[in-house]
């Protein structure tokens, strides 16, 4: 009974959204404003359209590229917020999260004047390395390194706590025997803490997966999905549809399409997390 | 020695990923204090211009209005929502509870897939440019997670007290309030100041939902200032910064229970 307030809401803003939002896939709506129901056009629609494939592949970039740069930083971060001989480490585990509480349209701006083209301290760093001066976010590639690095910026440090958590789970006994033995630190990684934190990191990957796929807000302050469609990942293109177009019907194609990728993540997440226990 | 050789190369890492994590909101924070057209990398002088001129534009000020209502208002509602939900996750048995684990999942599902219909219905339920209709949906999207919270922190909390005072006579509800409740504290703050920071971050419901420039909040007024104000970065920055102080302080004083709240699940 005290649950229930807290069940019809969710049913009433999340499963029934999802539902309405199937029949409006399927729809057509004209300008005069009449619908139509047109079966699976919208969606033939997309798989046909050079920019939708573009928008899928970038999407599985940007997650790709945020992870392969987030766990192992977040692991090295880990090891050492973890470390009993350090201490005050608790004033750097606060430190290290503060990327992760700011807003992304405040973060956005800081990285925007960063790459600033004429005063952007890292455009000035690839001044000096390369002899000429990019305008970052107006060159393809360089657009979509900032949206990641963005992003890695931002979520590395929520992987590190997970990872936290797992280490402080292992006993520390496990660790002297090693080194007792003769393990170096490679050792002690791979064959302790690697093996006995695989559920956390596997949590942790399914998270930032989730968000880094449904991100639109950094992506769209960032680069507005361009240049062109460079950046233009499949969060954006929903929003920029749906929200900005006002293309409800095509918006929420994009939207079941984006849910369906998400389920599919989490069952293969989930699949690799029973595999190991 | 050999451990002490260590040491140091671990806080030269602590200190790497820390330079790291702080140097863009330390670039902003400086841009926001240096006079405009200076460009060298340590300002000859420290200036208030920036906050100054973003606070006398009314516009700015209304965002600001706008976002503390909104956070405030999600926090109105969720909490006690929230704080029901949670004990009857932590204290009772019914049928369906083991579908609880769906508040976790919930979460991480791509609400801006939602988005596109709940616009659609806001808008015939009259609450499309309303910061009413952004209060609702901030609140109902933060609300499976809080809920998760202070399930997390109750079941830390001895179900014997509470029996205890059944037993003398107190109601459910009396006994929620006048036993749990103190006991709650820190599940409670840990609810709030994470509904806080995330509706008071939040950018994409706010822009779904409201297109009136009177009624944006404040991570939309900055983008419009990003359209308007161009390479103006000492006032963007000012304005990210002030943003971003809320969050923060909030975190510092509360981040001990706001992080066990977050990972109590996997903290044990």
């Amino acid at each position: 009974m005290f649950l229930a307030p807290t069940v019809v809401l969710v049913l009433l803003f999340l499963v029934l959204p999802i539902i309405s939002g199937i029949v409006i896939s399927f729809q057509q709506t004209t300008l005069s404003g009449e619908t139509s129901f047109v079966g699976f056009d919208n969606f033939k629609l997309l798989f046909r359209e050079e920019r939708f494939l573009n928008n899928l592949r970038l999407s599985l970039i940007y997650v790709l590229g945020n992870l392969v740069l987030s766990v192992p930083l977040a692991y090295f971060a880990a090891i050492l917020i973890t470390s009993p001989e350090m201490r005050g480490i608790s004033i750097f585990r606060a430190i290290f999260l503060l990327p992760f509480i700011t807003a992304p349209v405040v973060s956005s701006v800081i990285f925007l004047s960063l790459t600033d083209a004429s005063s952007g301290p890292i455009t000035l760093l690839l001044q000096q390395i390369t002899g000429t001066r990019p305008v970052i976010l107006a060159d393809p590639n360089l657009a979509m390194w900032t949206v990641i690095i963005h992003s890695f910026w931002r979520s590395f440090s929520f992987i590190m706590l997970f990872l936290a958590a797992g280490i402080a789970t292992v006993p520390t006994e496990l660790y002297e025997a090693a080194r007792v033995d003769g393990a170096s630190s490679w050792h002690l990684f791979s064959k302790i803490t690697f093996p006995l934190t695989k559920i956390h990191l596997a949590l942790s990957m399914l998270i930032i997966t989730m968000w880094t796929l449904q991100d639109a807000e950094t992506v769209y302050a960032l680069t507005r999905g361009g240049p062109g469609y460079s950046t233009e990942v499949l969060a954006v293109r929903l929003f920029k549809d749906a929200f900005v177009n006002f293309n409800l019907n095509l918006g929420a194609a994009i939207g079941i399409i984006l849910l369906i990728i998400s389920i599919l993540f989490m069952i293969i997440y989930l699949r690799l997390m029973r595999v190991e226990t | 020695m050999k451990a002490k050789k260590g040491i140091i190369l671990k806080w030269i890492g602590v200190i790497i990923i820390a330079i790291f994590a702080l140097s863009p909101i330390l670039w902003g924070l400086k841009v926001s204090f240096t006079p405009r057209y200076e460009v060298s990398l340590i300002p000859s002088r420290l200036t208030l211009e920036h906050y100054r001129y973003i606070f006398s534009r009314p516009e700015f000020l209304g965002y600001l209005r706008n976002s503390v209502i909104v956070a405030t208002g999600a926090i109105i509602i969720a909490l006690p929502l929230a704080l029901l939900g949670g004990y009857a996750l932590a204290r009772f048995h019914f049928p369906g509870k083991q579908f609880s684990f769906l508040f976790l999942v919930f979460p991480l599902l791509p609400l801006i897939a939602v988005l596109v219909p709940l616009v659609t219905y806001l808008n015939r339920m009259g609450l499309y440019n309303k910061l009413t209709g952004l209060i609702i949906v901030n609140s109902v999207f933060n609300l499976p997670l809080a809920v998760w919270m202070i399930r997390n922190f109750l079941v830390e909390v001895p179900i014997e007290i509470e029996e205890a005072a059944m037993i003398d006579g107190c109601s459910q509800l009396q006994v929620i309030r006048r036993i749990t409740i103190p006991l709650m504290v820190p599940g409670l703050v840990a609810a709030t100041v994470f509904i806080f920071i995330t509706t008071w971050n939040n950018y994409l419901y706010a822009s779904a939902l409201i297109t009136k420039p009177s009624l944006r909040v404040l991570p939309q007024g900055i983008l419009s200032f990003i359209g308007t104000w161009g390479t103006y970065w000492g006032g963007l920055t000012a304005a990210g910064m002030v943003a971003l102080a809320p969050p923060v302080i909030l975190f510092f004083l509360f981040q001990h229970w706001f992080i066990a709240g977050l990972f109590g699940q996997v903290m044990k």
